[in-house]
C-alpha cells in the first residue's frame, strides 16, 4: 500500500476507534448513574403483543408486563410440582370437578390505573374466548364466568379440567385491564400496556428489540439492586448471540451451541444453566403408509435409533434418553417406559419378521429447516439405517410446508415427521392428545396413529385429573405403554434447556413450564 | 504445451494447474480421501472435533468427520456446480441472445426485454428466491443460480451477433440464400463463441460463490453431503476456538474462485473478450 | 434532444421491467411448497383457525384474482400484511430499507475511495511493486466469498483486537438509554441533525465492518478497471503533451487522466450497488444488522411469501433506479452513449 492509501486508511480507522472509545466511555458514564439494565440476546422477534392471542416467543415479554391467575412449578430437587398463587391468593375445585372458585389478591392495578378485580379477570378471560385465537382453546371447558363478589371469580365447566393448571398457562390466560378489552390486536402491538406485571413496554423496534421499563406501582417485591429496564436484543444468530453474552453486551442467551458450552462454563463471567426442558424431541412414523403400517418396521426404525450418540454428539451429553412423549418436570411422566434402546441386530430381525431382509427400502423423513440438532439425529440415523439397508433421505423443509405435507394424503406424506413439541398447559393430556389420539382429519397426529383402548385410556384420565391426580397419572402412564408398544413414534430425546446468563446476576431460576422466559423481576446485579 | 504455458502466463498456467489439481481431487476423492467413508458423510463421533493432527490433517468436524476428506469431496459439489451453473445459463442465453441479435426488429424487442427483467433482479437475491421456492438440493441450487445467471450470456450473444451480423462474410451468404439456421450455426456461433467462452470460465468462480453462499444460508446442499459453503456455516458456531472446520472449506473456495478468475483473466488477454461483464 | 430521448425511453424501459419483476416474482410464489394460511393462523393452529385464515387472505380465489390483488396491493405501497407477524409490511419496510441503504451507500463510498486511487496508482507505477501488490489484493477480494470474509473480519477487529464492535447498528447507550430521534432513518444522517457527535461516531464505528465487508469486491473491480482505463488514457497524446510540457507527475495523474476514468467509476457504483443490495442477505445476518437483507432472510425461512414479495421488488426498484441514474451520468459524460 503506498503512504497516501496508507494514511487514508488509518485515518479512517482511527476516526472509527476514537468513536467508539468515545461512545463506550461516555456509556460507562451512564451506567454509573444507575439505570440498571438487564440484556437478553433473544433469538426471535416478538410480532404478537396482544395477550389474548400471542402463541409464540413473545410470552418472553408477555411474562414480565401481565400476569396469570396461577404459576405453575414443575418438580425439582425432590419436591413435587405445583401451582402457586399469583393474582389468585387461592382456589378451590367442587366436588365433582365441574366448578372452580378463585379468591383474588387485592390492591393490584393494572399499568393503567384500573383496580383487579372479579370483573376485569371475566372480561379479560371472555375477551380471548371470542377473539378465539392463539391458544385461547384452552378455556374450552369454560361454559360461564361468574362473580359472586369483587374479589371472588368462579369457573363453571362442561367437564372436570385442571383449571389451577390452565389458569396458569404462558399464553391465553393472561388477566389485562377492563379498559384494554375493547381494544384491537393493533393497540396492543403499538406498545400500550395494559397488565399488572413488574415491567411495561417502553419500544419495540422489529428485528432490533423490545425495551421494557420498570412499573413502579407493582404489588409484588423485588430483590434489592433489581433493573430499571429490561431489553431483548434480538440476534437470530447464535454465534452473535454468545459473542454478546461473552462481552457482556449481553446478560441472557439461550439456543448456543452445546458443544461450546464447556468453553464457557470455563469462563469465570458466565454461568451455564442447564435444566431439563418440557420440549421432547420425536419423530413420528406415517403409520397409514406402507411398510411402516407394519408395526413390527416401525420397532426395528426405532431400535435403529443412535439415542446415545444424539445426545452426546448433539447435545453434549446433556440430553437426556426420553420416556415416551411426557418429559420428566410433568406429572404423567413415566420413568419406567418401556423405551427400545438402540439395537441394530434386534431391529434387523424384527425387518427379517416384516419380511424386509433384504432392505433396499427408502424413507423421507422431513425436519425442520435450519435445526442443527434434528439434522444432526437425522445424519447419525441415516448411518445406522444404511447398515440396515434402509436409505434414510433428510428433507429440511420450513414448518408449514412440512405440516402440509403431513396433513395432505398419507399415502403420499413423508414417512417419518421430526418434531419438537412443547405443551400449552401442564399436563400429559396436551401432548397425548395432540400427538396421538384419533382423529378423523389430522391436526397435530400426524402419524396418523389410531388405536381406539389409547384414546380411551387417555380421555378417562384427563376426566380423572382436576379431581384425582394419582389416578389420572397411573392411567395416562399406561396408555403412554400402549402407545410405546405400538411404536408411534421414535422418542429422541428429552431436549436439555441451556441458558447462559452472566454470572454477576443474582436470583436466576430457569421454569421450563414457561419455556425461555425470564422473570426479570426477581433479577438483581 | 511449453507453448501453450507460455501464451496463457505464468499465473494463467498455474491457475490451470490448479484448477486441474481440484478436478483430479474430485474424481479420485474416493482414492485420495483418507476419510472416503466419512467424505460421503459416515460420522465417527469418538474423534468428534479434533484438531489438526498426523492423523487428521485439517482436524475433524462435529460430528468427528474427517475434514480434510470432506473438502476433497467437497469439491465434487462446488465443480459441479460452478461449471453447470455456467453451462446451462450459456445454453439459455446462448441461444436467446443469437436468436435476438440476429433477427432483430420485435424478436428482439420481446427477447431482451424479458432478459432486462431478470437483470433487473439482483443475481444472488433471484438465486434465493428460488431456491426457497424449488427447496434445497444440488440440482435445485444449480437450477436457481443458473436462471439467474443466463440473461448475462444472453446480452453478450446479442452483442457479438450485432457485431457479426454486419460483417461482408454473413452479408454474402444470406445473399446467396443461405438459411439463417445455418448462418448461425456455421458463422456466427463459431466466431461469437470465443469471448463467450472466456467470460464463461471467469464465471466458474462467481458462479459457486453464489452457490456455496445458498448453501451458507441452508439453500444449497442437503446433509450429510460435504459442501464447502455449508461447512463454513457449520463451522462458524465453532469460530475461533475450532478454526479447522470453517477455515479449511473457506480456503477451499477461496483458491478455487481465484483459480478460475486469473485463468480467465489469461485468456481473455490470449483470446480477447469482453472487457468486462459485471455481476 | 437525444438526451431527452434517451432518457424517457430509458424510464419507460424501466417502469415495464419493475412490472414484469412483479409478475415473476408472483410466479415463483406460486410454487413454493408452504401453506400460508398455517402461517397466518399462527402457531398450532386449529383446523378452524386456518379455514378462517384461508378466507381472510383469499387463498382459495383464483390465481387472476390474486394476481390483481398483489399487483394492488404492491402498487398502492402498503405492500400487504406478513403471513407471519401480521404486520403492515410498509411499516417494516421503512425500517429495514434506511439500514440496507445505509450500508450500500457507506460500502461504495469505501469502495471507490479505495479502489480509484489504487487504481490510479497502479496504472502509473505500471509493472511497479505496487501495481502488482494491487492485482493480487483485486484478485484476492473479488474471489473471496463475503460470509468468509465477514467472519474473519469480525474475528479480527472485533473479537481479538477489539477496536470495533462486532455486531449491531448502535451501541445500547444510543439505541436504548438515549436513542436519536428517527428523522431520516440513517443513523449517520440522524445524529448530525441532532448535533451528536458521539452518536455519530458510534453509527460509524457499527458501519466499518459490514461494510467493509460489503465493499471489498467491488473495490476489487474498480481497482482493476481504473487501472486498465488509466493505461489506456495514460497513453494518449494529450497526456504525453502534458508530461512534455513538465506538468508534475500527481497533476498530470488526478487532473488530466483521472476525469477520463468516471465511466469506470460510474460502472463501479452501480455494481456495488447492487451488489451491497443482494450481499446485504449474507453480512445482515452475520453483523445482526436490521435491514431488508436480514428482514428477507428470515421471510424465506418461514416461506412468509408477501414479505419477500415486497423486499425482492423494492430492492428491484432500487437498483433499477441506480441503474438509470448511472446511465443517465454516463449519457452526460459521454453523448455517444445516448444514441446506441
Amino acid at each position: 500500500m503506498n503512504r497516501r492509501a496508507l494514511l487514508k486508511s488509518t485515518a479512517l480507522t482511527a476516526l472509527a476507534v476514537a468513536g467508539y472509545a468515545a461512545s463506550s466511555r461516555w456509556g460507562a458514564a451512564l451506567a454509573q448513574d444507575g439505570a440498571r439494565i438487564f440484556t437478553l440476546a433473544y433469538p426471535a422477534g416478538f410480532p404478537d403483543l396482544d395477550p389474548a392471542t400471542s402463541f409464540s416467543n413473545d410470552g418472553a415479554v408477555l411474562a414480565n408486563t401481565y400476569e396469570t391467575l396461577t404459576r405453575y412449578i414443575p418438580a425439582r430437587d425432590g419436591a413435587e410440582a405445583r401451582v402457586e398463587p399469583l393474582l389468585a391468593e387461592s382456589w378451590e375445585v367442587s366436588a365433582d370437578g365441574l366448578s372452580w372458585t378463585f379468591h383474588l389478591r387485592s390492591g393490584v392495578t393494572f399499568h393503567d390505573g384500573a383496580e383487579l378485580n372479579a370483573d376485569a379477570v371475566k372480561k379479560s378471560i371472555e375477551r380471548t374466548m371470542t377473539i378465539a385465537g392463539g391458544a385461547s382453546f384452552i378455556w374450552s371447558p369454560v361454559t360461564a364466568i361468574e362473580t359472586p363478589d369483587p374479589m371472588t371469580v368462579v369457573m363453571k365447566l362442561s367437564d372436570p379440567q385442571p383449571m389451577d393448571i390452565i389458569a396458569s398457562a404462558g399464553f391465553a390466560a393472561w388477566i389485562y385491564s377492563p379498559n384494554a378489552v375493547d381494544k384491537d390486536n393493533a393497540w396492543f402491538n403499538a406498545g400500550n400496556n395494559a397488565g399488572t406485571g413488574p415491567y411495561m413496554v417502553e419500544r419495540y423496534e422489529p428485528g432490533q428489540r423490545a425495551i421494557l421499563t420498570r412499573n413502579e406501582t407493582y404489588w409484588g417485591g423485588r430483590p434489592e439492586a433489581s433493573f430499571d429496564k429490561v431489553v431483548f436484543e434480538i440476534t437470530e444468530d447464535a454465534v452473535l448471540a454468545q459473542s454478546k453474552v461473552e462481552s457482556g453486551e449481553a446478560d441472557w442467551s439461550y439456543g448456543l451451541a452445546y458443544e461450546n458450552l464447556e468453553a464457557l462454563k470455563a469462563n469465570p463471567e458466565l454461568a451455564v444453566v442447564v435444566n431439563p426442558s418440557f420440549e421432547t424431541l420425536f419423530g413420528m412414523y406415517n403409520t397409514r403408509r406402507a411398510p411402516l403400517d407394519n408395526p413390527k418396521v416401525r420397532q426395528a426404525l426405532s431400535l435403529a435409533f443412535p439415542y446415545d450418540d444424539v445426545i452426546s454428539a448433539g447435545t453434549a451429553g446433556l440430553g437426556v434418553r426420553a420416556k415416551g412423549v411426557v418429559p420428566p418436570g410433568i406429572w404423567g411422566h413415566d420413568a419406567d417406559a418401556p423405551v427400545p434402546d438402540t439395537d441394530l441386530e434386534l431391529a434387523r430381525a424384527l425387518l427379517a419378521e416384516a419380511g424386509l431382509a433384504e432392505g433396499g427400502l427408502e424413507l423421507t423423513m422431513t425436519y425442520a429447516n435450519g435445526d442443527s440438532l434434528e439434522s444432526l439425529a437425522g445424519e447419525l440415523w441415516k448411518a445406522n439405517l444404511e447398515q440396515l439397508g434402509i436409505t434414510l433421505t433428510l428433507q429440511p423443509m420450513a414448518w408449514e410446508a412440512q405440516w402440509q405435507l403431513a396433513k395432505s394424503d398419507p399415502a403420499a406424506a413423508q414417512d417419518i415427521l421430526v418434531l419438537l413439541w412443547w405443551p400449552t398447559f401442564i399436563t400429559p393430556y396436551d401432548y397425548l392428545f395432540n400427538l396421538f389420539h384419533s382423529e378423523e382429519t389430522p391436526n397435530f397426529n400426524l402419524g396418523y396413529y389410531s388405536n381406539p383402548a389409547f384414546d380411551q385410556m387417555i380421555d378417562a384420565a384427563n376426566i380423572l385429573s382436576g379431581t384425582d391426580r394419582p389416578k389420572a397419572e397411573a392411567a395416562f402412564i399406561a396408555a403412554q405403554r400402549l402407545m410405546i408398544e405400538d411404536a408411534a413414534a421414535v422418542f429422541m430425546m428429552d431436549r436439555p434447556n441451556v441458558h447462559v446468563i452472566r454470572s454477576d446476576i443474582k436470583g436466576y431460576v430457569d421454569n421450563p413450564a414457561y419455556g425461555h422466559v425470564v422473570f426479570a423481576n426477581e433479577l438483581s446485579r | 504445451m511449453k507453448a501453450f504455458a507460455l501464451r496463457l502466463g505464468w499465473a494463467g498456467t498455474l491457475s490451470l494447474g490448479i484448477i486441474i489439481a481440484y478436478v483430479a481431487l474430485a474424481a479420485l476423492a474416493p482414492l485420495l480421501a483418507p476419510y472416503p467413508a466419512q467424505g460421503i458423510g459416515a460420522p465417527n463421533i469418538v474423534d468428534k472435533f479434533a484438531s489438526p493432527s498426523a492423523q487428521y490433517w485439517l482436524g475433524t468436524d462435529h460430528l468427528g468427520r474427517d475434514v480434510l476428506s470432506r473438502v476433497i469431496y467437497g469439491a465434487r459439489v462446488s465443480l459441479t456446480t460452478g461449471i453447470l451453473v455456467v453451462a446451462i445459463s450459456l445454453l439459455i442465453g446462448l441461444p436467446v441472445g443469437l436468436v435476438a441479435g440476429y433477427f432483430g426488429g420485435w424478436i428482439d424487442e420481446i427477447l431482451m426485454r424479458t432478459t432486462d427483467i431478470f437483470l433487473a433482479l439482483p443475481a444472488l437475491l433471484l438465486a434465493v428466491l428460488l431456491a426457497s421456492a424449488l427447496g434445497a438440493g444440488m440440482w435445485n441450487c444449480i437450477l436457481a443460480v443458473a436462471v439467474s445467471w443466463w440473461p448475462w450470456y444472453a446480452r453478450l450473444a446479442r452483442a457479438e451477433v450485432l457485431v457479426l451480423r454486419g460483417q461482408p462474410y454473413v452479408e454474402a451468404a444470406r445473399v446467396m440464400g443461405v438459411s439463417n439456421a445455418t448462418i448461425i450455426a456455421r458463422h456466427i456461433l463459431p466466431t461469437a463463441s470465443k469471448p463467450l467462452g472466456v467470460q464463461a470460465a471467469l464465471d466458474v468462480g462467481p458462479a459457486l460463490l453464489t452457490a456455496s453462499a445458498l448453501s451458507f444460508l441452508g439453500l444449497g446442499i442437503l446433509p450429510p453431503t460435504a459442501d464447502w459453503g455449508q461447512m463454513v456455516n457449520a463451522g462458524r458456531a465453532f469460530f475461533p476456538e475450532r478454526w479447522w472446520y470453517s477455515t479449511g472449506p473457506g480456503f477451499a473456495i477461496f483458491l478455487l474462485a481465484i483459480a478460475f478468475s486469473v485463468l480467465g483473466d489469461a485468456l481473455r488477454d490470449r483470446d480477447g473478450g469482453p472487457r468486462h461483464a459485471a455481476h | 434532444m437525444h438526451l431527452i430521448r434517451y432518457f424517457l425511453r430509458r424510464s419507460l424501459l424501466s417502469v415495464f421491467v419493475v412490472l414484469g419483476v412483479t409478475f415473476l416474482v408472483f410466479v415463483i410464489a406460486q410454487v413454493v411448497p408452504s401453506d400460508p394460511a398455517a402461517l397466518y393462523a399462527g402457531p398450532r393452529p386449529t383446523a378452524e383457525l386456518i379455514e378462517a385464515a384461508r378466507q381472510t387472505l383469499h387463498l382459495d380465489a383464483p390465481l387472476h384474482e390474486r394476481f390483481v390483488g398483489f399487483v394492488t396491493a404492491m402498487a398502492t405501497g402498503d405492500f400487504g400484511i406478513s403471513y407471519k407477524s401480521r404486520r403492515l409490511i410498509a411499516d417494516d419496510l421503512a425500517i429495514y430499507l434506511p439500514a440496507t441503504l445505509e450500508l450500500a451507500v457507506f460500502s461504495t463510498l469505501i469502495a471507490l475511495v479505495i479502489g480509484i486511487p489504487t487504481g490510479v496508482l497502479a496504472a502509473a507505477r505500471r509493472g511497479g511493486w505496487l501495481d502488482r501488490a494491487s492485482s493480487l489484493t483485486s484478485i484476492a477480494a473479488v474471489a473471496m466469498p463475503t460470509f468468509f470474509l465477514a467472519m474473519l473480519l469480525q474475528f479480527v477487529f472485533a473479537k481479538w483486537l477489539g477496536v470495533l464492535p462486532l455486531s449491531g447498528r448502535m451501541s445500547q447507550e444510543f439505541s436504548v438509554l438515549d436513542p436519536l430521534p428517527t428523522i431520516t432513518g440513517f443513523n449517520l444522517v440522524d445524529a448530525i441533525l441532532a448535533g451528536r457527535p458521539a452518536a455519530l461516531f458510534d453509527a460509524l464505528a457499527h458501519l466499518v465492518l459490514p461494510a467493509l465487508t460489503l465493499a471489498a469486491y467491488p473495490a476489487g473491480i474498480a481497482m482493476r478497471l481504473v487501472r486498465a482505463a488509466m493505461i489506456e488514457i495514460l497513453e494518449r497524446r494529450h497526456i504525453t503533451g502534458a508530461r512534455a510540457l513538465g506538468l508534475s507527475e500527481p497533476r498530470i495523474l488526478f487532473g488530466h487522466a483521472l476525469p477520463n476514468a468516471v465511466g469506470p467509476a460510474l460502472t463501479v457504483i452501480g455494481l456495488s450497488f447492487a451488489y451491497a443490495l443482494t450481499g446485504a442477505v449474507l453480512v445482515e445476518i452475520i453483523f445482526s444488522w436490521p435491514g431488508l437483507g436480514r428482514y428477507v432472510s428470515e421471510a424465506i425461512l418461514s416461506k412468509d411469501f408477501p414479505v419477500i414479495a415486497a423486499s425482492a421488488l423494492v430492492v428491484t426498484i432500487c437498483y433499477v433506479a441506480m441503474n438509470l441514474l448511472i446511465d443517465l451520468a454516463q449519457a452526460l459524460v459521454d453523448p455517444r452513449v445516448a444514441l446506441t
